[in-house]
This record gives structure tokens, C-alpha cells and sequence, in this order.
């Protein structure tokens, strides 16, 4: 009795302890992430629901202003930029994730292919540029496409782009920025794929006399496709959400959503339409990650996509 | 013969490859030692642009800034980091879903997002309070809220591939937990320790666009400072600040190349 007591108190005593010990190790962290980003975006999700200050600040009536100017209702009626600027990023995001998969799915299968003690080297090659601050690539883009440059100057003469405009600013600069900015995290997933690539399934489908492509689409691509949606995942969501690259090589035509949001901070000084810009931005993400994660589940990658 | 010929565009595809990717970092190498301020043509070799930057006490100040900023956070997401990573491990078999949405958010949020939240907050704060101006401490705290998630799923992971009987002969060999901890824990998870410092080191120096919505006017850094040269019309100097930080990232490829061989 006494002994099944003790046992007992012994018991509650280290489930104390673990629970203080959770406690202790958890809790700077966690806290530091409530206090400084939890209660941050919620502080923002409120400014968008607030109405706009003479300074830019939110002030208290409870409004939908700011959604309202976010679809586009100004003082002037109704304008289509603002749907423009999130179609744009759509589009620009769908452009860049497709360019960086078409380039990155053979280099991620030839660098599987390559000698074992070179496949470190070049995967180090692929990841280093993107250790450079982005804005010192996109920098060196603007550099590359300006006016008067030889790849400019090889676009005129294909009668690409008028005389004397170069290839930045544009729309065409943007998508080539964000492929470049992420290939490296669609290479590395896609090769983490093709590296436990199951030979033995592209032999069979060639021992039943597959043609090229049906071996591909059947015993290659089902084994690629965790590395790839993740892939996508790693690239599309940061792409939609960018700012430096559609800010320095887009010019005033080529803004994406990310650059709406971020001149209601800044010059616009307009919270509470930036707050909403903001949570549509979030909204879209979510919504982006979750059909992945479907897309995932649906095609038989399953377990091993990573969000 | 058909296979050779795949080989062989492969190859080919690999090498273009590698050159759009370095193409734009040689034309910035490049250009920041042309003697001429054009941005088009080269004319001559010379190192005046370097001489200029050492006479320049904006942008002196935002080299120091820069590596305060990457020093301290990393080093208080570390500590933090690896509490946190710890306590995952050891009670992993809980559930600590919540705990992993809290971790994962930093990493999910859009930068954008997470810099004006920061903004908004940080300047209705100090209103409301008097206290953290945006300037340095604004952007070290910033900065360690997004380094965390980083540290504590390196160091996590890290504990995961350590044999668990472990824990329990360190638990028989020292009694008191912080001998455990300073003889055993510090010394086995040394190498998650030291990826996770360079990670988070990278990752500061790395940041722009929650840098620059958390930043005061005295505490820009080399990328806010470059920013806003490329933004008042392209100067040449920035072609020489950003060839050092182009230099440091080489610096920091060839040891993580050395690191690797020495480990296989």
C-alpha cells in the first residue's frame, strides 16, 4: 500500500520534473517568437480592418476601407491596378516556378549521374551564388540587362525589344531575376530525389519495351515528385511574396504584390490598405501550401513532401 | 550512340548552366575594377573604387553594422535555438504540434509579411512606450526570431541521430545535469553547434527586406546601404562592396568544400 503510494508520489514528482524541464527549454523560444511575430501579424491583420490616419497611421473606427481600395474603389471610382499588380504575381510566379523546374530537373538528374566525389563540388557550385546578398544578384542582373549591354544589344538585333530600351526594366528582367534567385531550391530537392532513384523500375520499363517517354512518365517521374513538389513549394511561395527583384528590375510596370504592400510603409504611408494587401498575400500562400500538400497526398508522394 | 549524344547535351546544358549562374556576380567582380565610372564599357584596370570605399565612413559604418547585427542575433538564437531544439527531442514523443507551427511560422511567413509586422509593431511600440527605436536592437531582434527556427531544427535533427542509450550512460557517468550538459551535450552536438552559428551568421548577412523595415537611420547595413545607392543611380563604388561580399561568400564556399572532405 505505502509502497504502491510512494511509487505513486515518485511518479507525479518526475512528470513534475519533465513538465518544468519542457517548460524551461521551450519557452524562451517560443515566447520570443509569440512576442515578436505572433503578436506582431495579428497587430497587422487588425491595422487592415482599421481606417487610414492623416499621417499614414491606423486610427479606431473599424472599417473595410482597406479592402476596398485593395480591390481597386479609389476617390477617382474604380481602377484595375491593384488587380493587375496580384494577376501579375500569379503570373510572374507561375513563369519563374516552370522556367526553374524545365532548367533545374536535367541538372538535378545529371549531377545524380556524375562521379560521386565531384557531386559535392557542383552542388556547392549551384548553391553559392544564392550565399550573395539578393540584392547584390539582382544588382549584377541590372548590370548584365541595362541598355547598351551585349545581351541587350543581341536582343535588338533579333528585334526583341525596340532600339536603345534594354532588357531592363521589364516584366521579361523579373521572371529571368526570380528563376535565377531560385534555382538552387529546386535543384537541391530534385536531386535529393534522383540520387535514391530506383534504376531497377526504368530497367523493367525498358525490358517491356517502354518507349523513352512512357519509361519516363511512368517509372521516373511518380519516384521525382516528393523533390519536386517541394520543389515548387520552396520556390513558388517565396517567389510570390518578393520584393527586391520586381523593385529593382521590374521598373514601375513590373510590380508585384509584395512591392504594393511595401509602399503603403514606406512612401504611400498607407497601413491599413498595405495590412490588407498583406493578408491576401498570406491568404494566397496558404491556400498555395495546402494544394501542394493535396496535389502531394493525391499523386502518392504522401509522406515525404516536407510542409 | 543516341545515349552518348544526351551525355554530351547534358554536359553542355550543365556548363551553360553554371555560367548564367555566375554571370552576374563576374560582371559585378568585374566592373568594380574599371577605371572608368561607365557601367557599360571597360577602359582600363584600377583600384581607385576600393580607395574610395575606405574614405567613406557611411559605408564603414554599415560593414560594422552588418557584422554586429550577424554576431549577436546569431549568438542569442543559438542559445535559444538550442534550448528549444533539446526540448523538442526530449519530449518528442509528446504532442508539440503546437510548438512545431510556432517554429515553422518564421520559415512560412512571407519576408515581406514579417518585416512590416515587425515595422508596425515596432513603431506603435516605441509610441506607446518610449522604448525600442527602430535602430539596431529592433533589427537583432528581428533578425534572432528568424535565425530560431533554424538553429532549433539543425540542432534538433541532430539529436534524433544520436544513439539514445547515450543519454542514459551520460545520465549514470555525471550526476548533476550541468556536467551533463557542459561533458556530454555541448561537446557531442559541437559540429550542429557550429553549422548552426555559420547558418545563422549567413542568414543575417544574407537578409535585406526585414533589415530594412526594421532598421533606424543609423543602423543601415552593406545591403540597406547598397540599396540605396542602386536606388539614388548606380554608383561604382557599390560594384567594390559588393565584389568583398561576393569574396566572402568564396572565402566561406572553399572552407564549407574543406570542412566536407576532411568529414569523408
Amino acid at each position: 500500500m505505502s509502497n504502491s503510494n510512494t511509487l505513486a508520489v515518485g511518479r507525479s514528482q518526475a512528470m513534475v520534473r519533465e513538465a518544468r524541464h519542457l517548460l524551461f527549454t521551450v519557452t524562451p523560444g517560443a515566447a520570443w517568437i509569440v512576442l515578436f511575430l505572433v503578436l506582431p501579424s495579428v497587430y497587422l491583420m487588425a491595422v487592415a480592418f482599421m481606417t487610414n490616419g492623416p499621417y499614414g497611421l491606423p486610427q479606431m473606427p473599424l472599417s473595410l476601407e482597406s479592402f476596398k481600395q485593395l480591390a481597386g474603389f479609389g476617390f477617382l471610382g474604380w481602377s484595375p491596378g491593384n488587380i493587375y499588380t496580384l494577376l501579375r504575381s500569379l503570373w510572374q510566379t507561375f513563369l519563374a516556378t516552370a522556367l526553374v523546374v524545365i532548367v533545374a530537373y536535367p541538372i538535378a538528374y545529371y549531377i545524380s549521374t556524375c562521379r560521386d566525389k565531384w557531386r559535392p563540388l557542383m552542388l556547392l557550385a549551384v548553391v553559392v551564388p544564392s550565399w550573395t546578398n539578393q540584392v547584390i544578384r539582382a544588382f549584377g542582373w541590372m548590370n548584365l540587362l541595362a541598355p547598351g549591354t551585349p545581351l541587350s544589344g543581341f536582343a535588338e538585333m533579333l528585334g526583341m525589344i525596340p532600339p536603345n530600351m534594354g532588357l531592363y526594366p521589364s516584366n521579361f528582367a523579373v521572371t529571368l531575376g526570380l528563376a535565377y534567385n531560385f534555382l538552387p531550391f529546386m535543384v537541391l530537392p530534385l536531386y535529393a530525389a534522383f540520387e535514391k532513384l530506383d534504376t531497377a523500375q526504368v530497367e523493367a520499363a525498358q525490358d517491356l519495351y517502354a518507349s523513352p517517354i512512357k519509361a519516363f512518365w511512368h517509372a521516373v517521374f511518380p519516384q521525382t515528385l516528393p523533390g519536386l513538389l517541394a520543389g515548387v513549394v520552396l520556390v513558388a511561395i517565396p517567389a510570390f511574396g518578393m520584393y527586391v527583384i520586381p523593385e529593382l528590375l521590374g521598373g514601375g510596370k513590373g510590380l508585384m504584390l509584395g512591392n504594393l504592400v511595401a509602399t503603403q510603409f514606406s512612401g504611400g504611408s498607407n497601413w491599413p490598405l498595405g495590412a490588407a494587401g498583406a493578408i491576401l498575400m498570406l491568404i494566397a500562400t496558404f491556400i498555395g501550401l495546402f494544394a501542394m500538400r493535396r496535389i502531394g497526398k493525391r499523386l502518392g508522394g504522401g509522406e515525404e513532401v516536407v510542409i | 550512340m543516341n545515349k552518348r549524344a544526351m551525355r554530351r547535351g547534358l554536359t553542355g546544358f550543365w556548363w551553360l548552366t553554371v555560367v548564367f549562374l555566375y554571370l552576374p556576380l563576374a560582371v559585378v567582380v568585374l566592373f568594380s575594377f574599371n577605371a572608368s565610372n561607365s557601367a557599360a564599357r571597360i577602359t582600363g584596370f584600377s583600384l581607385r573604387w576600393y580607395h574610395q570605399l575606405l574614405g567613406n565612413e557611411q559605408i564603414m559604418s554599415a560593414f560594422s553594422n552588418t557584422l554586429i547585427l550577424a554576431v549577436i542575433s546569431s549568438l542569442i538564437a543559438l542559445v535559444i535555438g538550442c534550448m528549444i531544439g533539446y526540448g523538442m527531442y526530449r519530449h518528442r514523443h509528446r504532442k508539440l504540434g503546437w510548438l512545431i507551427i510556432l517554429i515553422y511560422l518564421p520559415i512560412v511567413l512571407p519576408d515581406i509579411v514579417f518585416g512590416i509586422s515587425e515595422m508596425a509593431f515596432f513603431v506603435q511600440f516605441h509610441r506607446l512606450t518610449g522604448m525600442l527605436q527602430p535602430g539596431l536592437t529592433t533589427m537583432i531582434i528581428a533578425h534572432v526570431t528568424f535565425q530560431i527556427p533554424f538553429v532549433a531544427l539543425i540542432i534538433y535533427s541532430r539529436f534524433v541521430g544520436l544513439d539514445p542509450s547515450l543519454f542514459e550512460a551520460a545520465k549514470d557517468l555525471y550526476a548533476s545535469p550541468v556536467k551533463r550538459v557542459v561533458h556530454f551535450m555541448l561537446p557531442t552536438i559541437k559540429p550542429a553547434l557550429i553549422s548552426a552559428f555559420f547558418l545563422s551568421f549567413t542568414l543575417s548577412v544574407d537578409d535585406f527586406v526585414i533589415s530594412f523595415f526594421t532598421s533606424g537611420p543609423e543602423s543601415a547595413t552593406l545591403p540597406i546601404y547598397i540599396w540605396g545607392a542602386i536606388k539614388k543611380g548606380i554608383s561604382p563604388e557599390i560594384n567594390a562592396i559588393a565584389t568583398l561580399m561576393i569574396s566572402a561568400v568564396a572565402l566561406a564556399a572553399v572552407f564549407s568544400l574543406m570542412f566536407n572532405r576532411r568529414r569523408a
